[in-house]
């Protein structure tokens, strides 16, 4: 029954994602995520080079492509009329200056703001007719609005780019996850939001699950699994609401904990969960004397990891709060042993 | 119904957010800030349906609506399709409209939403900057990141994410100020700049003048905890 329930959601959800073996699979435009950029630049330079060199694709990003402005649309500094217009300027000008129809962004609250931009144009003509006429006064653009999944009016997230062309990058895979307990944790606004433009659905999402199986990794279940790590925007922003945040990550981890003590590894499609889940380990760790040690890593180091990227100079992971290395020794990837944990992490 | 009602009425985020609540309490049971604060989604819909300005009007002074942390479990879970994330949202730049937002400390926390996020997106085009995440208002990210602040242009190179490039596309670049006065006369014309302005008056009646205001931002950048700062007693 339990699988069956997971095969139904998992039929119910379905997009399709070009991949690099379709028509136009190979040249996507990109949107980069103001938070990676600023929080965790290194996951965005290692999904760069993983797009480019092993899958071939060539990624084309404008100097005038802006922040999509999510961020303040969720902190309250933008209407919605502001986030229409903005993210039909962003789609005219990769489309029109750039040349792409196929476009994804690197944060999950960038792939869920012009998803719900997309959905109200398609549903009420007169916003769409608004944004136009705005995007024109504004800034002399034509609007444009982009058709990514199955020809309907759709963008995707770069996970969902990883996930369609898993067995690819599986196939080159140096490393496996054979024998590697993990578990997946989609970020809110992939999931939760439109759930039907959630591969597999709000409850069962596979973008992530299926790229840890393709790698051979054994899915571990537990209660919280679905639980927001508390990022929350003004929360995480802010010091002194900070500790909504380590709450969240701390039932969390609590939860996975009690069913998976032997489970180190989690996989994140969101910047919010990559960085949170793994820096609030360390002021549970000081506050509560507790720790969990999981390794929080997104979809593109740990494919960069496998693929044999270098883990600190490709993959980032000089500035995690749980050390790296002793995923690294279960999987059996190589490091520089004659070296301390912080020569590793600090070339200069 | 009053007329802080009907206004909220004419938001498309109400609009959209609201249908018809049944009040069965399953956006509170899954919301994560439900859990950690005197807060409930629940609450806020009931209020809200209730079309009473009086209710609504406390409810927009009070701290309970900067509490939802936006990560929308509650609208996947509504069996009647409402959102009440998105009547959040409608509900703060209500408060925020009307200055009500001064009123609370949470809502105060607002001058530092428009300062960083809004302002960053006028300036630069992006709502965070890498020099936000400074070691001191995060210090849960650790010793290894206080290296990387203190190099982080040596660090960008060496991760070959280069920052602050001009006339190229990637990272964290310069943003040519053709496309940034673009961005600029877009969040004139759809309201954010008066939204953005909304927030500077309104802490300066509460806080009684512009130089309060300053120290209110210096006290939270110096100590990254507003709560440091006293409210001017201006009985």
């Amino acid at each position: 029954m339990k699988l069956a329930g997971k095969n139904q959601a998992w039929e119910r959800h379905q997009k399709h994602i070009p991949t690099i073996d379709e028509e136009g699979g190979k040249l996507w435009g990109c949107f980069r995520s103001c938070f990676l950029q600023s929080a965790a630049p290194y996951t965005e330079g290692i999904g760069y080079k993983i797009l480019k060199n092993d899958l071939g694709m060539e990624l084309r990003e404008a100097p005038g492509h802006t922040s999509c402005g999510a961020i303040g649309y969720h902190g309250d500094v933008s209407n919605l009329e502001t986030q229409m217009v903005v993210a039909a300027r962003n789609f005219s000008v990769a489309h029109h200056e750039l040349g792409v129809d196929n476009l994804f962004s690197f944060c999950v609250t960038s792939f869920a703001n012009y998803t719900e931009m997309i959905k109200l144009w398609e549903e009420e003509p007169e916003w769409r007719e608004y944004t136009e006429k705005t995007l024109k006064e504004t800034t002399g653009r034509e609007f444009w609005i982009p058709h990514v999944s199955g020809g309907r009016p759709s963008v995707v997230h770069a996970s969902d780019v990883f996930f369609a062309n898993r067995e690819k990058l599986a196939a080159k895979a140096k490393y496996s996850l054979k024998g590697v307990k993990a578990v997946d944790h989609i970020g809110c606004h992939y999931g939760k939001i439109f759930p039907g433009e959630c591969l597999g659905g709000a409850e069962f999402p596979q973008v992530l699950v299926g790229l840890l199986e393709a790698f051979g990794a054994e899915i571990v279940d537990y209660p919280e699994r679905r639980h927001c790590c508390g990022m929350g925007f003004r929360q995480c922003a802010f010091p002194e609401n900070r500790d909504y945040t380590a709450s969240s990550v701390y039932k969390k981890l609590k939860s996975l904990k009690e069913a998976h003590p032997d489970c180190h590894l989690i996989l994140t499609n969101c910047p919010g969960c990559t960085v949170f889940l793994d820096a609030e380990q360390g002021t549970i760790k000081e506050v509560l004397e507790e720790e969990f040690n999981v390794s929080i890593l997104d979809y593109a180091q740990l494919t960069g990891l496998l693929l044999g990227y270098d883990p600190f100079k490709d993959c980032g992971l000089n500035a995690k709060v749980v050390p790296i290395e002793p995923l690294l020794d279960k999987i059996g990837i190589p490091y520089d042993k004659s070296k301390t944990a912080e020569e590793r992490r600090r070339p200069f | 119904m009053g007329t802080l009602f009907n206004e909220l009425k004419q938001d498309i985020l109400y609009q959209h957010g609201m249908n018809a609540c049944l009040n069965c309490g399953v956006c509170t049971a899954v919301c994560p800030a439900a859990e950690f604060n005197d807060y409930s989604p629940r609450e806020i819909m009931n209020i809200v349906q209730s079309e009473d300005d009086e209710q609504i009007e406390d409810l927009l002074k009070s701290d309970k609506i900067w509490y939802c942390g936006q990560c929308f479990s509650c609208k996947t879970r509504c069996p009647r399709g409402n959102n009440t994330a998105s009547v959040v949202l409608a509900l703060r730049r209500l408060s925020i409209r009307h200055g009500y937002f001064a009123e609370s400390e949470k809502g105060r926390q607002q001058l530092f939403a428009k300062r960083v996020f809004g302002e960053n997106v006028l300036k630069r085009g992006y709502t965070l900057l890498a020099e936000n995440i400074t070691p001191a208002h995060f210090p849960e990210l650790g010793e290894n990141w206080e290296y990387y602040y203190e190099h982080r242009a040596e660090m960008r190179q060496w991760w070959d994410v280069p920052m602050d490039l001009e006339n190229s596309p990637g990272s964290h670049r310069m943003i040519p100020e053709k496309d940034l006065d673009e961005v600029r006369r877009i969040y004139q014309k759809t309201g954010a700049i008066a939204l953005m302005d909304a927030v500077e008056k309104g802490m300066e009646k509460k806080l009684g003048s512009k130089a309060e205001v300053e120290k209110y931002w210096q006290t939270w950048l110096e100590t990254g905890d507003s709560r440091n700062y006293e409210i001017p007693d201006r009985q």
